[in-house]
């Protein structure tokens, strides 16, 4: 029997997440395969990153203090996404956020509970100041925000440095590069876990509730489909466009206030760890669920728990990277031919 | 027709599927030099699809292809064009930020290496006169009307040397007056002893034109007859498969609602200009009653999606007043537009009624998704809107296994009736239908008709935007006729002859009222 | 030199780097696939000039290097985009991903290695003696030279007036009419994906042979992301891409000259310029008058694959 190959315009659910879950699991053998010809072995790698991932409740701990931000940062590019706009900046939002949070914490006094609320509050206001410009830019004069968000990246990377080196440098002198210690801290829910990764699974949670049942998430989930479609059925898509990218720049923000007040306690320069472009992967491995956000994060989690792991073997921590981008690459690859199916041809009746 | 010379083009049990669509099967067909070969079906019965076989466009799971004898098999349009046969596709295949004389030059051999602009519009004049086509060569595609655009289209075809010409429903974009012109060229191409083929569904322009007529329906050759041996009702039962359910008449039913007296829908002196500042819609001035079918004939590109943009809100005028029931809504959203009762049957569905990666139960929301019992108190229900989609979906008479899926997956028949529901479910005062019958099959043209006079009978105005005047004539209590932006006539029905018409949509001023 | 020489000088030497990055992705663009991959190439570009040359190689070997390994991750990423047709803003993220995270653990141990070998300049004898502006425009490398005037005109002769030029803007504005019309859609995107991903490699090579001559992690430093930036701005044209990484260069040349000339502003806020110009950029034409953007639009079948047999 003769066999061809037809496209689907939208391909069954259980092939698409076959196909997806087919292409993480390629793309880290490949990653395997890779550090295996470059002379370390990645089956002792693997198991040196299991046991030590979740060997002791310290590895645990360090684990979870890296899913929250991914969470977040995820959730911010997520959301971007439900418009149809792609946060590339969420890098600089938490920049921004964690500066802002910095400032407030640093030079603020107060007792704790008075100054960790206003310090969200300025992360939330960095972050979406920070993306203030690219969302104008994209809903009044229709520049993609993909370029636009990217490039202030860089700015805020600089600006944080520039802040921790410069003004707002530990007087005290001991470290280069990093402010005093912020006496403000977020309360621990478990060991060295602050109250970060619940609330960030919170705002996700919610996230998913105000999208799939509420009017307003039904109007972005329409703006998002198909904007034209949603003019037409009256719905004030500017409007709706700037709010829900605004929004995505404040959970990014708030990403980095969790980083500065719960995690690092400093401001320094680097604090972002490329949480901001990570999200992107969380977002994409999330398609559309809420729940896949927080998989998603726990996933990149891992990866950047195993790169922090494999670096102290040798492996440089850029490999990270390079495997995210290897990932993502076999996703999309993935997405695409999970569209195609394996059709006979067959005899047709005679007429 | 020349005796004796072997066919100039013969498929044989050519057969091709689509995911879900067995779009031909087993479909021989010749054509002979020195004819004009009409192929005439409803929309869906394969006709585009086997003459895409033929372009080289599609690949054919089965069947032969033979020119002039010799078996080919086209791996690409290339193929397709190096063996003579060239097409006018109903969507033209222009680019539309070139020039035509770019486009003419475009893919073609005999383009020189490096080229001037001067030089290739010096080239086309030549070439347009040599054929007798009438193009601008240093206009850019966007800014020609579709007849113009189709002179191009034909003319990249010619100069090619195509020895068969493949006509894609040709006269849906010409007034009857280029109709006739194009014919005239049909002919003449013929009569060097090439060959035409002619896609239409329109079964008078067929029997007028063409020389012998072959008869698709759902993907299957039914028969080829000789024009003159045919009549209109022998095609019809060919085409339908079945007697052809009643023509609709513009006789009200005894207990139908009257027309109003005054003006559900009114436009004053309407001018919209868009944002290159050309000016779309010229002063029009309309008046709706409640209770009558308005048709707008005319040409596509003339104004018409401007005009049922601005009549549904969408769009704003540049100057003018649109009022409803009597009150401006000039300056109001497309929302207070269908809160008031105006539902919009939109020309593309695709890119403005519907967003097809979203479920079919959330497009089948679109509009009542505020209302209760969706929607309380800024909360949204997802079981309540399925509940509702799924009566809006045994209204429109659409099967739908999964509402949870894309509604992109659904046919484009079971769109536009879900579509249609919708909009009629809010429209308590005007529709405004644009070319709900386009690309539909019989049977759901019929249906999409009825519910168009369901509406008039319950008192509600309908605007019927056309490009079948056959459907107008038929239906509207009054046909007004867009020309370049402006109305160049509003006619009587039962009146007005074709030619009158004809003149409008070509420009000719003629009756208002 | 004084001070408006040495500017421009640094000026011409800094914004080469986008500037044979953006001619690259104007191809690439222009045939209708967007390749954000364009950082990660350059860091690749970058790293394999450095390899090659402290090896002990020529300079001219290191550039050739780069834009050989471009090239052949071109025809990767053009495999997978245009034939395969998977979606080209993912794969360009991840191309960025993997390139800049593979080139900074390949580059660990040159950190810092001065090159042994560069680019010498190239003085151009009568035109280099004009006042003010003939040694910083004519006493430049010769890639320099290649990358303002030879690639731009070519590029902009082949784009606008040949027959090939005319085909390949129909197959990133209409790949179904150019389909019709005999073009070969898919061969044609796959080349200059390729030779677009190539240029991008090569401007990495430039970055670490002519400008910062040694590898450092970061040094690319979203230079990639500001010649994507700048094709957009340019309108899709090879002279304007190039006039526009003229300004960026200028910006970044008065940074350094405010570090050389202590003033009261940080470095790390000089070093913002360069981005921020090219926020400015971007923002500046698209809020120019309808014709204007008309003329400067993108190929309408930018980003979207080419599929024949779809219905």
């Amino acid at each position: 029997m003769a066999y061809r190959i037809q496209r689907l315009p939208t391909p069954p659910r259980a092939i698409a997440l076959t196909a997806r879950a087919l292409a993480v699991g390629l793309a880290l053998i490949t990653a395997g395969v890779a550090l295996a010809w470059k002379g370390a072995s990645p089956w002792s790698l693997a198991h040196e990153v299991i046991t030590d991932t979740f060997g002791s409740a310290f590895a645990l701990e360090d684990l979870a203090l890296l899913v929250s931000p991914l969470i977040l940062t995820g959730l911010s590019v997520w959301v971007g996404l439900r418009v149809g706009a792609w946060n590339i900046g969420a890098e600089g939002q938490f920049n921004s956020g964690a500066l802002a949070a910095a400032g407030v914490g640093l030079f603020v006094p107060g007792p704790t509970a008075v100054v960790l609320p206003l310090m969200l509050i300025a992360a939330i206001g960095g972050g979406v100041l920070w993306m203030a410009g690219p969302a104008l830019a994209r809903a009044y004069v229709g520049v993609s925000e993909l370029i636009t968000t990217l490039l202030l990246n860089f700015v805020a990377a600089l600006l944080v440095y520039w802040l921790a080196t410069g003004p707002w440098l530990d007087p005290g002198g001991r470290a280069i590069g990093t402010t005093a210690r912020i006496p403000a801290e977020m309360p621990a829910v478990w060991g060295g876990v602050h109250w970060g990764l619940p609330l960030a699974v919170l705002l996700t949670l919610g996230a998913g509730t105000l999208l799939n049942y509420t009017r307003w998430g039904y109007e972005i989930r329409v703006c998002g489909a198909n904007s034209d479609a949603a003019r037409y059925a009256g719905m004030p898509v500017r409007r709706h466009l700037m709010t829900v990218m605004l929004l995505s720049g404040g959970l990014a923000g708030i990403a980095g206030m969790f980083e500065v007040a719960g995690t690092v306690h400093h401001l320094q320069g680097g604090i972002s760890n490329n949480f901001g472009y990570l999200g992107i992967m969380v977002a994409v491995l999330a398609r559309r669920s809420t729940l896949g956000v927080l998989a998603g994060a726990v996933f990149m989690a891992l990866l950047l728990n195993s790169g922090t792991i494999l670096s102290t073997r040798g492996v440089d921590v850029s490999i990270v990277l390079a495997v995210t981008g290897l990932v993502l690459l076999y996703t999309a690859i993935g997405d695409e031919v999970a569209h195609y199916r394996l059709v006979p041809t067959r005899e047709l009746p005679c007429p | 027709m020349t005796a004796g010379a072997p066919p100039l083009v013969q498929l044989t049990g050519i057969t091709k599927a689509f995911p879900g669509i067995i779009a031909a099967a087993n479909v021989d067909l010749d054509v002979e030099p020195g004819e004009i070969h009409a192929l005439l079906g409803e929309n869906g019965a394969g006709k585009s699809t086997l003459m895409n076989i033929l372009t080289g466009i599609y690949r054919p799971d089965a069947g032969d292809i033979r020119i002039d004898d010799c078996r080919r098999q086209f791996a690409s349009p290339a193929d397709a064009m190096a063996a003579g046969i060239g097409m006018v596709h109903q969507h033209f295949k222009l680019v539309r930020s070139f020039t035509v004389a770019e486009n003419i030059h475009l893919g073609w051999e005999r383009t020189p290496g490096l080229i001037r602009a001067r030089d290739l519009a010096l080239r086309t004049r030549e070439l347009a006169d040599r054929f007798g086509l009438a193009v601008r060569p240093d206009a850019r595609i966007d800014e020609l009307s579709t007849g113009e655009q189709q002179r191009v289209e034909i003319l990249r075809v010619l100069v090619r040397r195509a020895r068969v010409l493949i006509m894609d429903e040709p006269t849906a974009v010409l007034t009857p007056g280029e109709a006739q012109e194009l014919f005239n060229t049909l002919r003449s191409f013929v009569a060097q002893g090439n060959a035409v083929i002619l896609i239409s569904h329109k079964l008078d322009e067929v029997l007028k034109i063409a020389d012998r007529i072959s008869v698709l329906r759902g993907g299957r050759k039914i028969a080829t007859e000789r024009a003159r041996d045919c009549s209109a009702s022998m095609l019809a039962r060919m085409m339908v498969g079945h007697e052809l359910p009643l023509g609709l008449t513009r006789l009200r039913r005894a207990a139908a609602a009257p027309m109003t007296a005054a003006p559900v829908l009114e436009l004053r002196d309407v001018v919209v200009s868009d944002a290159l500042g050309l000016t779309r819609l010229e002063r029009i001035s309309l008046q709706l009653h409640g209770g009558e079918i308005l048709g707008i004939a005319g040409v596509a590109g003339n104004g018409q999606k401007e005009l049922s943009q601005v009549m549904t809100g969408t769009r704003h005028v540049s100057s003018g007043e649109i009022l409803l029931g009597g009150s401006d809504f000039s300056r109001r959203s497309a929302r207070e537009f269908a809160d008031f009762g105006v539902g919009h049957i939109p020309e593309d569905r695709l890119h403005s009624g519907l967003a097809p990666a979203l479920s079919v139960a959330d497009n089948a929301l679109l509009r009542e998704y505020r209302r209760a019992p969706v929607s309380r108190r800024g909360w949204y229900r997802p079981r309540r809107a399925l509940a509702l989609a799924r009566v809006m979906a045994s209204a429109a008479a659409v099967r739908v296994e999964d509402f949870a899926m894309p509604i992109g997956n659904l046919s484009g028949g079971n769109q536009q009736r879900l579509v249609a529901r919708r909009e009629m479910r809010i429209a308590s005062r005007v529709l405004v239908a644009a070319y709900p019958a386009r690309g539909l099959d019989v049977g759901a043209i019929d249906t999409m008709l009825r519910y168009l006079v369901e509406l008039r009978d319950a008192g509600i105005g309908v605007i019927l935007f056309s490009e079948e005047l056959e459907e107008l004539l038929n239906l509207a209590d009054r046909i007004a006729v867009l020309c370049r932006g402006a109305i160049t006539g509003v006619f009587d029905p039962r009146t007005a002859s074709l030619e009158e018409i004809g003149m409008a949509m070509a420009g000719q001023r003629g009756p208002r009222g | 030199m004084n001070v408006a020489t040495g500017l421009l000088h640094t000026a011409l030497l800094a914004g080469g780097v986008p500037a044979l990055a953006a001619l690259g992705e104007v191809m690439s663009e222009r045939v209708g696939v967007i390749n954000l991959g364009v950082e990660g190439l350059m860091a690749l570009g970058a790293i394999t000039a450095v390899v090659t040359v402290v090896d002990g190689a020529n300079p001219y070997v290191g550039f050739l290097a780069a834009f050989a390994l471009g090239l052949v991750v071109g025809m990767g990423f053009a495999l997978i985009t245009v034939q395969i047709r998977a979606n080209q803003v993912l794969c360009g993220l991840a191309l960025t991903l993997m390139g800049t995270g593979l080139a900074a653990a390949i580059g660990k141990p040159y950190a810092g290695t001065p090159l042994p070998a560069v680019f010498p300049p190239v003085v151009i004898p009568y035109l280099s003696r004009i006042p003010m502006l003939g040694e910083a425009v004519f006493s430049q490398n010769i890639l320099v030279y290649v990358i303002y005037l030879v690639l731009p005109l070519g590029l902009h002769l082949l784009l606008f007036h040949t027959r090939h030029g005319l085909n390949l803007r129909a197959v990133g504005d209409n790949p179904a009419a150019a389909d019709a019309a005999g073009i070969a859609v898919q061969r044609i995107r796959f080349c200059y994906v390729a030779v677009g991903a190539g240029f991008a490699a090569a401007a990495g090579a430039y970055l670490t042979l002519c400008f910062v001559p040694s590898w450092s992690d970061g040094v690319v430093a979203g230079r990639g992301w500001i010649a994507v930036a700048l094709v957009i701005f340019a309108g899709f044209r090879p002279i304007n891409a190039v006039l526009g990484a003229l300004l960026f260069g200028a910006t970044t040349a008065l940074g350094f000259l405010g570090q050389a000339r202590n003033w009261p502003i940080a470095p790390a806020l000089l070093s913002m310029l360069p981005y921020l110009a090219t926020l400015a950029l971007l923002i500046v034409p698209a809020a120019a008058s309808p014709r204007v953007r008309r003329l400067l639009a993108a190929p309408a079948a930018l980003g979207l694959p080419y599929y024949r047999d779809e219905r």
